[in-house]
């Protein structure tokens, strides 16, 4: 019995064990009829789930208003964030409600496809899909016609000009959109992306209704919606919270360790918030002051012991890799922000001057790439020059931090691979 | 048909031939010094492309008097549909045909060059590699048919030309600028190029943080990012595109 | 009758994925252009009025003369 105000939604059920569609079908029974579904949708508030926050109704308003028969709806499973696990999860819990909602989407916008991307490096997220999709296959669902990809997991391999020409071309390389609106195609025909967890509300509002999920959240952040926590806490966790809780009140749920130095929101391509604001709420509205945003739903708590300079060069050093390298500014930028970045973890004789150089060519690079990431990693590098400014002067007059002194790193980064192991296709 | 013969048809043909040789060399040569970044002090970098655009022109328009003349020429018979398909001249079958294939390269070199603003940039680039092969169906097409290219000047002309071009081609590979990675790179023989100096540095001893448990202090769960082993390592033909 | 009066800007567009830093469009449009460490364009923001004949002469030939085509003369028409 799915009650208004009341969590958990989207996780309704055990992480791990996914609802098979019986089990699916008796949890989110209902009475309840929606009768125009777009509108159920524009009514909702419903804001993208994948790190942009667009909103919903209107990017299906759209694409529904896009000539021509073939429409393609694409559920963006790839994730590609590193400290982020609250896709997969979802698929491991209600992949069935993920399916609902891009159904309800391709209702909505004329669709006879939807094509699910699951990265795959993630095996049991490709495994959990593909059980809903038979289990559906096998029950005679009507509807559109399912089909599972893997594209190889990338950074950008999510980013959705990058998936939608893996689609198209077999290589997650990030595409240059110069107009907006842009209709992401998939040969001729106008592709919906939307993320996994957008589906799932979505499926959620088809059966429950716009006013049912306005219930939670604040007024213009509706909804629930999935967080990681990871960094300073016993076990990273995936909770579902509501928009308008505060920081604290999250990482409490999370049963992080208390008073963290910093938080990093929003993903490798976000930004640091010191940890004395940590009443904030825990929305996009209220965080822009800071200059953080919700983001993918990421949460890292660094620890007192921990050094945010550090970890900072080590996430730019491993994003710097993870660039398409289509573009120069990115291709030469990124590596060369990692290098000023080691230059201060290192203490050298320039360190000083790399702090310069920093602020510099963050304003150089900014904006000047075909895709965000880039600007993501300028956004992180930005933040952690303003929350940790004394960090830097310490590091750059040779002071010990305290990661090098506790020998902690908070902030999960993936190994580094050589040129030749990075894989596009 | 026109029985049209004069030796002035015949000596034309000879020298526009030589002539067109000798600019596309420079037009070749010229196309190497853009493509590597030549300029920007003295001489602006756009200079040197504009030179080359403008002197492939001037080329284009010598080798069309070179055909014409010699299509024209009854004495040597080897009618219009030599110029553009090989193997079907009367007079000297293979030379006339290696000049055919020369042509039909520097065509489409061409024509894709007159039309770049509308074709993609991948199509062109990959058309405009061909012009080192239609540079050597020329030299050999003058080795072949010149009645000159077999001794004394015309044949240490037809040799400047060849060293020229060869000399070219050696320092383009040598000095060909580090790009971000072979990623724009469309040519049919392209190596994959490994980082250059700008470009990120595989493994550091900096960072070497993994997903396991342990050795970052922090608890992290099992690594659902490993790569299967049955990746594929090697490219797949489709990415030759962008090696 | 009278001269149609130029109304509205442009912007000069450069598709980073293209780009490949060969620098003719700084020489050929300094005044739009400037180039980064590394070789590549930074592209002033601003838009230039259509008016400006000369910029706009140079954003011509930096486009015409771009070896990858990468750039674009985008026109804004005010209301």
């Amino acid at each position: 019995m799915m009650l208004a105000q009341e969590l958990p939604r989207l996780l309704n059920g055990t992480p791990g064990t996914p609802l098979t569609l019986g089990q699916h079908e008796a949890t989110f029974a209902t009475s309840f009829k929606v009768a125009s579904l777009l509108d159920e949708l524009e009514a909702s508030g419903l804001t993208g789930r994948g790190g942009a926050a667009f909103p919903t109704a209107r990017k299906a308003r759209l694409l529904r208003d896009q000539r021509g028969h073939n429409k393609v709806v694409v559920v963006n499973a790839m994730e590609g964030e590193p400290v982020s696990y609250k896709d997969s999860t979802l698929l491991g819990t209600n992949p069935h409600l993920v399916l609902d909602g891009a159904a309800i989407l391709a209702s909505i916008i004329g669709a006879k496809d939807v094509i699910v991307c699951v990265s795959r490096d993630n095996p049991t997220a490709v495994g959990n899909v593909q059980r809903a999709l038979d289990e559906r296959a096998r029950a005679g669902a009507r509807g559109p016609e399912f089909k599972l990809e893997t594209a190889p997991w990338r950074y950008v391999a999510g980013e959705e000009s990058a998936l939608v020409h893996w689609l198209n071309d077999n290589e997650s390389l990030p595409q240059y959109r110069p107009q907006r609106p842009s209709i992401l195609k998939i040969r001729h025909h106008a592709v919906l992306l939307d993320n996994v967890e957008t589906c799932a509300h979505v499926g959620l509002i088809g059966r429950f209704g716009a006013a049912w999920f306005r219930t939670l959240g604040t007024g213009v952040s509706t909804g629930s919606m999935l967080v990681t926590v990871t960094g300073a806490i016993e076990r990273p966790k995936v909770l579902e919270v509501v928009a308008g809780m505060t920081l604290r009140t999250v990482l409490d749920y999370a049963n992080a360790y208390p008073n963290p130095q910093a938080l990093l929101l929003g993903g490798y391509g976000g930004s640091w918030l010191d940890g004395a604001h940590l009443d904030a709420p825990y929305d996009n509205e209220s965080l822009t002051q800071w200059g953080a945003t919700v983001g993918a739903g990421i949460i890292v708590a660094l620890g007192r012991d921990g050094c945010g300079v550090v970890e900072t060069q080590r996430v730019v050093q491993w994003m710097a890799n993870e660039s398409a390298r289509q573009c120069g500014p990115c291709a030469f930028g990124l590596p060369a922000l990692s290098d000023d970045l080691a230059d201060v973890v290192a203490g050298t004789r320039n360190a000083a001057q790399a702090i310069d150089r920093l602020e510099h060519r963050c304003g150089v690079i900014d904006g000047r790439g075909a895709c965000r990431h880039p600007d993501g990693v300028v956004r992180l590098v930005r933040s952690a020059l303003r929350v940790f400014a004394a960090d830097f002067q310490g590091h750059a007059s040779g002071t010990p931090c305290q990661a090098s002194r506790s020998g902690k790193f908070f902030v999960a980064v993936p190994r580094l691979e050589r040129e030749s192991e990075l894989v596009w296709e | 048909m026109i029985s049209l013969t004069t030796p002035y048809l015949w000596y034309t043909t000879r020298a526009t031939g030589f002539v067109a040789l000798i600019l596309f060399t420079l037009v070749v040569t010229l196309g190497t010094l853009v493509a590597n970044r030549v300029g920007g002090t003295v001489v602006g970098r756009f200079e040197v492309n504009e030179l080359h655009r403008s002197v492939s022109l001037v080329a284009v328009i010598f080798l069309v008097f070179h055909i014409t003349t010699t299509v024209i020429d009854s004495y040597v018979p080897t009618g219009w549909i030599s110029i553009l398909v090989p193997m079907t001249s009367a007079y000297r079958r293979v030379g006339v045909a290696v000049g055919a294939v020369a042509f039909d390269l520097i065509l489409a070199v061409w024509i894709s060059s007159l039309l770049k603003v509308r074709v993609k940039n991948e199509t062109w680039r990959f058309i405009h590699w061909f012009s080192w092969l239609a540079f050597a169906s020329a030299i050999l097409h003058a080795y072949l048919t010149g009645t000159d290219a077999k001794s004394g000047a015309g044949l240490a002309v037809v040799a400047a030309c060849a060293t020229c071009v060869a000399a070219a081609a050696l320092w383009r590979y040598v000095k060909r600028p580090t790009r971000a990675a072979g990623r724009t790179a469309l040519s049919p023989l392209a190596a994959s190029k490994g980082p250059g100096p700008g470009a990120p540095r595989p493994v550091s001893s900096k960072a070497s943080s993994s997903f396991s448990r342990g050795e970052t202090g922090v608890v992290t769960p099992p690594n659902t990012r490993a790569k299967p082993e049955s990746f594929p390592r090697s490219p797949s033909p489709r990415s030759k595109k962008r090696r | 009758m009278g001269v149609r009066r130029r109304a509205g800007s442009f912007y000069l567009r450069v598709n980073p994925i293209l780009c490949d830093g060969f620098g003719h469009c700084h020489e050929l449009a300094p005044e739009l252009v400037n180039m980064d460490e590394w070789g590549y364009p930074v592209i002033k923001r601003e838009p230039t009025p259509l008016s400006d004949l000369a910029t706009l002469a140079s954003a011509r030939f930096a486009v015409r003369g771009c070896p990858r085509q990468a750039l674009r003369i985008e026109r804004v028409s005010e209301s």
